[in-house]
């Protein structure tokens, strides 16, 4: 019962930003010594991390708070500060966990590049700042850290910024979760003037909306939620701010796996979790949180299908599970978003790393280009294979349990839902059955060699490859260790075998059919495209978000700005122009009047005079 | 701190001396005239930190105060059958606080930085250095006098040498941009006088000794004002029967004088739709003169708007909360959008000063202790920030020769620490916790949603908008691949780096350590708001 380690918690965030603070100051002269460095710290954290976690495990159950004043305004004080419990923790093990494992493989992956220590100081600052996010005890913190995550996403997505795709691609990843950060940061404003005291810490919120219920009105309570949702929905590429997403594929593949996949996007799932008394509180709330994830998770799903570049294919599946996770939280179960969390963290990441060892190797992106790779980078392609049915929900693999905890709470809730979850992880198996078997099966469709990654590549590969294996058995549907663990709560274990049955049986049937068509032949592949050529355009263009967007936003808001440029030269500016001029006008006229000429002046005084007498004789009249 | 040490008329008054001693040196000699011009930019400097640092320490203590009868002119007794004498009293009147002594922090670092950014002056040093100083002495002068005529006097002294620094060493259309400014302030400028003269000749009334019959004074001592303002007995107190001629402060003639007020320090800020001769001087000044004005010269606006609008005009402030508010928002959004489609990165920095100030407006409609402290905070960063941005302009022009966006591109690869700085610059402007930009922001924002939400929540838009433009220019600046032109070209010389690490530097402290700043200010507001509170109640 001891809380010796979660005292210090606060230096797991602070290595990393030491090591930012170095590598920053040092330049890119530091070259590979600055890999090490960030490698380093990033490894301190994690065993920080790991006595953490193993200190709250072995039955440490109160919650430890450490608050400073940051600033005060009158009254009130705003604090920063940050809070040990057990769902931080378990948070703080899977990012460092991760962190350090592409740190690791970073280390091969980007040894060419003449920036590589700018590359670790920029992941650096992220690891710190999303460790930051994982152990704020109040939302103005979290907000912080939030938004420094998102910056850290952006400067990694641009980091080859010679690129055209890269810079556009950072741009869009910041301006559209930026709308998310909107929603977040009004829903910060609302809570501070509604909460009693001006509280924004998580446990006031959880005592609020939770145990006292009924002290702040039902609809500002919905507002408040939906507008923490909305962050929630940037952060985590949920439909409709799915966008940017994808196209943050441009950064390097690590990036992909450790930002875009396991750790930051999740901090959207997170931060619903970590407010989640706001929306018990709101079933309004909770409805929108269900249908949006599961339409994000079907919709994704889809979009997968028709892709062609692999980190895309991932891209959108992540979107399509982190939709999975939302639908657990509109539900009602924490723990199960938070389970899918903790098994999609790593064999999201490992599927990234693969991709990244195979594009490593034969430097395309294009699954059609590929091929055979399975006999020439064995390690590889059985990792892949272990996070491909991972993710395909293929028992006994991680995500099939938390997949199958997901879908049973969401049967439980309505058969609607349920039905959706199920279908889309037909379409999730089939996209990755196709994936992996144009990549890793059949003839290479390219010469060149492509060959095995070194080791400092491959092992994080294996490490993430066993811990998908077997991370899944912490909570199935015959031991509830984890959800008790987190949420404190026993729940009632009814492991619906309806809901394991349909699952895998899902699972398998997407995993034949992709066999069928792309390695067997039984189907041809033109199947769908050559009888509906619309649809699979459709797909291909990803339902025509992007353009729509474009349509509605981007050309009003520059429409707009030329619109008023005119306004503002040709009205505001003008008047003040013709201002001028009436004066300088006014000034001409007198000059003319002085013109020495008797007759004039005697014409003036007379004007004068009359227009005197008519208002005093007009005087009477008012 | 040592009390028989002026300290703040040796703020005001070094440049000055500074300004005589260039005078005096030989035109030629260019190196000397720059060290003397940066000396006597960082002693101020120096000076005023001096002072942040012993006001911190003896906060209560008092004696930040230097006060001295400067002229006193006897009026006409002749209406007046009194025995008592009536004359007109102007103050040498220097006083700092938790309001102006953080302004008066940026002006002497913002300042010390454009002396610094100045080695880009080409020609005629000797006069740039004499204006530059004078100006000096100017700005200074505005945030520590408390009497009406000082504050004037010093206020225009700042439209003289801004007039000939923008007229004579400006870009293309300078000698345009120098008029346009002249004649706008100028009228901004006559419209204080008249608010100013109204409010000598009616609240500026009192006893010279205090309750003794006489002699009676009109003076422009801000502290009397106030007095006179908050205990409304002082001012009753003077019998309509001994000043048959005395003009009394009534609501039409307090109207008159905010309205006023706000006009002329509107233009300053600038406020919709008084802001077309700012863009002018962001564009055509030279680098080191934007940083001034951008930094330090819209300030005095902000400044004016607080001191004598919020303070001495709350009532009428509150009445007209959601006018000025919606000022705010009109500023933020026009501004944020108009930079959204800017061909010219400077065009873009103008607008977004727009837009920033709006953000300033709305913490000062708050009249909350929030978003005034947001007011200042974000003045600041604002000048920090901007200051840095311009540094970095001219820095830039030097190598390219232009400062159209589409005549530039991937020069992260060409100048990678000017490019880091410049994007830690734009991260800043538009809002990222942990730099500055952002608790100014949040603290405006959050004093004004406790009144007014949804023009909080319209407001809060033009944080989306920040992004839109500051990442549409540096990116266009920065990244994307670079024109062969560009190659070789040399990063920031130590000197040009010096200021840059140093405004960064301080943005970055502003952001992680607020209470630096808002310590200060809340001890400025403490009794300060709760008069303003019983007066609006009253």
């Amino acid at each position: 019962m001891s809380t010796f380690f979660a005292e210090y918690a606060w230096l797991v965030p602070l290595f990393p930003l030491i090591a930012f603070a170095i590598l920053t100051a040092t330049g890119r002269g530091a070259k590979r010594a600055g890999a090490w460095i960030g490698t380093a710290a990033t490894f301190l954290s994690l065993v920080l991390s790991i006595c953490i976690a193993v200190e709250r495990l072995s039955g440490t159950s109160t919650d430890y708070i450490r608050q400073i004043d940051w600033l005060q305004v009158g009254e009130m004080t705003l604090t920063a500060g940050f809070e040990v419990t057990n769902l931080t923790s378990l948070m703080l093990v899977v990012v460092t966990l991760v962190s350090f494992l592409v740190n690791l493989y970073s280390q091969g992956y980007m040894r060419e590049d003449d920036r590589i220590s700018t590359f670790f100081a920029y992941v650096a600052l992220f690891t710190s700042s999303m460790l930051g996010l994982v152990l704020s005890d109040n939302l103005l913190t979290f907000y912080i850290f939030w938004e420094l995550v998102g910056v850290c996403s952006f400067l990694l997505v641009g980091f080859w910024y010679q690129k055209p795709e890269a810079k556009a691609a950072a741009k869009k990843a910041f301006i559209v979760t930026r709308i998310g950060d909107l929603g977040l940061f009004i829903a910060l404003l609302l809570l501070f003037w509604y909460m009693p005291g001006n509280a924004l810490d998580f446990s006031s919120i959880h005592n609020v909306f939770g145990t006292q219920g009924g002290v702040i009105a039902t609809g500002i309570t919905t507002l408040i939620a939906l507008l923490i949702f909305v962050g929630a929905v940037g952060k985590s590429g949920q439909f409709p701010l799915h966008v940017w997403l994808p196209d943050a594929m441009e950064g390097p593949t690590p990036i992909s796996a450790l930002i875009h996949a396991a750790t930051m996007v999740a901090a959207g799932v997170f931060l619903v979790a970590r407010t989640f008394p706001v929306f018990e509180a709101s079933p309004a709330a909770m409805t929108t949180v269900a249908i949006v994830g599961a339409f994000t998770a079907i919709f994704a799903a889809t979009i997968g299908i028709a892709q062609n570049d692999i980190k895309r294919i991932l891209a959108y599946s992540t979107i399509s599970q982190l939709g999975y996770m939302m639908l657990a939280l509109g539900v009602g179960s924490v723990t199960a978003a938070m389970f899918h969390l903790f098994t999609h963290a790593f064999f999201k990441a490992l599927l990234f790393l693969g991709a990244g060892s195979v594009i490593h190797s034969v430097h395309t992106q294009d699954i059609r280009e590929m091929g055979g790779l399975g006999s020439r980078m064995k390690i590889t392609a059985w990792t892949f294979g272990i996070g491909a049915l991972a993710l395909s929900g293929i028992p006994p693999f991680a995500g099939f349990w938390s997949k199958d905890a997901v879908l049973t709470e969401a049967l439980n809730k309505s058969p609607i839902l349920f039905i959706v979850g199920v279908v889309a992880a037909f379409f999730t198996a089939l996209y990755m059955a196709r994936l992996y078997f144009l990549v890793f099966a059949g003839k290479p469709r390219q010469d060149g060699h492509a060959h095995e990654s070194p080791p400092v590549m491959t092992i994080p590969l294996i490490v993430l490859a066993v811990l998908s294996l077997f991370a899944g058995f912490v909570e199935t549907p015959f031991n509830g260790w984890f959800g008790e663990w987190l949420t404190g709560e026993t729940a009632d274990h009814h492991g619906s075998g309806l809901v394991m049955v349909v699952s895998v049986a899902v699972g398998l049937l997407g995993v034949y059919l992709g066999w069928l068509i792309y390695v067997k032949g039984t189907i041809s592949r033109d199947i769908v495209s050559s009888r509906m050529p619309g649809l699979v355009m459709v797909l291909e263009r990803k339902y025509y978000i992007d353009e729509l967007y474009h349509l509605i936003f981007v050309k009003p808001l520059y429409a707009a700005g030329k619109l008023l440029e005119a306004f503002d030269e040709y009205v505001v500016d003008g008047a003040v122009r013709l201002t001028g001029r009436a004066a300088n006008a006014l000034g001409r006229l007198n000059t003319r009047l002085q013109n020495g000429q008797v007759q004039s002046y005697a014409l003036t005084a007379l004007i004068g005079i009359v227009i005197l007498l008519l208002a005093i004789a007009g005087r009477r009249f008012w | 701190m040592p009390e028989n040490i002026p300290f703040l008329s040796l703020i005001t008054l070094m440049p000055l001396l500074g300004a005589i001693i260039v005078l005096l040196l030989p035109k030629e000699q260019s190196q000397w005239l720059r060290i003397t011009g940066i000396v006597f930019t960082v002693i101020p400097l120096l000076l005023a930190v001096w002072l942040f640092i012993s006001y911190q320490t003896s906060m209560n203590a008092g004696g930040f105060t230097e006060q001295y009868t400067w002229l006193s002119i006897p009026l006409n007794n002749e209406y007046e059958a009194r025995a008592s004498t009536l004359s007109l009293v102007f103050d040498y009147h220097l006083a700092v606080d938790g309001i102006s002594l953080p302004l008066l922090l940026l002006t002497g670092i913002v300042s010390t930085m454009a002396a610094l950014a100045s080695v880009f002056i080409r020609k005629r040093w000797k006069t740039y250095y004499f204006l530059f100083l004078l100006l000096l002495t100017g700005m200074y002068g505005v945030f520590l006098a408390r009497d009406l005529v000082l504050f004037f006097i010093f206020f225009e002294i700042t439209l003289i040498p801004m007039f000939f620094l923008i007229g004579i060493w400006g870009y293309f259309g300078r000698e345009k941009a120098a008029v346009k400014f002249l004649i706008y302030n100028g009228l901004g400028s006559a419209a204080m006088l008249f608010a100013f003269l109204i409010l000598i000749a009616t609240l500026g009334l009192s006893v010279a000794e205090p309750g003794a019959a006489g002699p009676w004074i009109f003076t422009g001592n801000y502290d009397v004002l106030l007095q006179n303002l908050t205990d409304p007995g002082a001012a009753a107190n003077i019998a309509e029967s001994q000043f048959s001629l005395h003009v009394f402060f009534t609501d039409e003639m307090k109207w008159t004088a905010f309205i006023l007020l706000l006009v002329a320090f509107g233009i300053k800020i600038p406020i919709f739709p008084f802001h077309t001769w700012m863009l002018k001087v962001h564009t055509e000044a030279p680098p080191s003169i934007v940083m001034i004005h951008s930094g330090i010269l819209l300030k005095m606006g902000v400044y004016g708007l607080i001191r004598f609008g919020a303070f001495l005009f709350p009532q009428q402030l509150s009445s007209w909360s959601t006018v000025l508010a919606v000022l705010g928002v009109i500023n933020i959004l026009y501004g944020a959008i108009l930079a959204c489609v800017q061909k010219e990165f400077k065009l873009v920095l103008a607008y977004s000063s727009i837009s920033h100030m709006g953000i300033v407006l709305l913490g000062i409609a708050s009249l909350e202790e929030a978003g005034l402290q947001g007011a200042i905070y974000q003045s600041v960063s604002h000048g920090l920030i901007s200051a840095l941005l311009f540094l970095i302009v001219g820095s830039l022009y030097e190598r390219t020769n232009t400062t159209q966006l589409d005549e530039l591109g991937g020069l992260a690869r060409a100048v990678p620490f000017m490019s880091g700085i410049l994007l830690l610059a734009g991260l800043a402007s538009l809002g990222l916790p942990g730099l500055s930009g952002f608790v100014g922001e949040f603290l405006s924002f959050l004093g004004l949603f406790g009144s007014m939400k949804w023009l909080t929540a319209i407001g809060v838009l033009g944080m989306l908008f920040a992004a839109v433009y500051v990442l549409r220019s540096v990116l266009n600046i920065t990244y994307g691949p670079m024109p062969e032109r560009f190659t070789g070209m040399k990063d920031a010389r130590f000197i040009e780096a010096l200021p840059m690490v140093t405004l960064a530097a301080l943005i970055v402290l502003l952001g992680v350590y607020p209470s630096i700043l808002t310590d200060l200010m809340q001890h400025g507001f403490d009794g300060l708001l709760e008069q303003l509170q019983t007066r609006m109640g009253g």
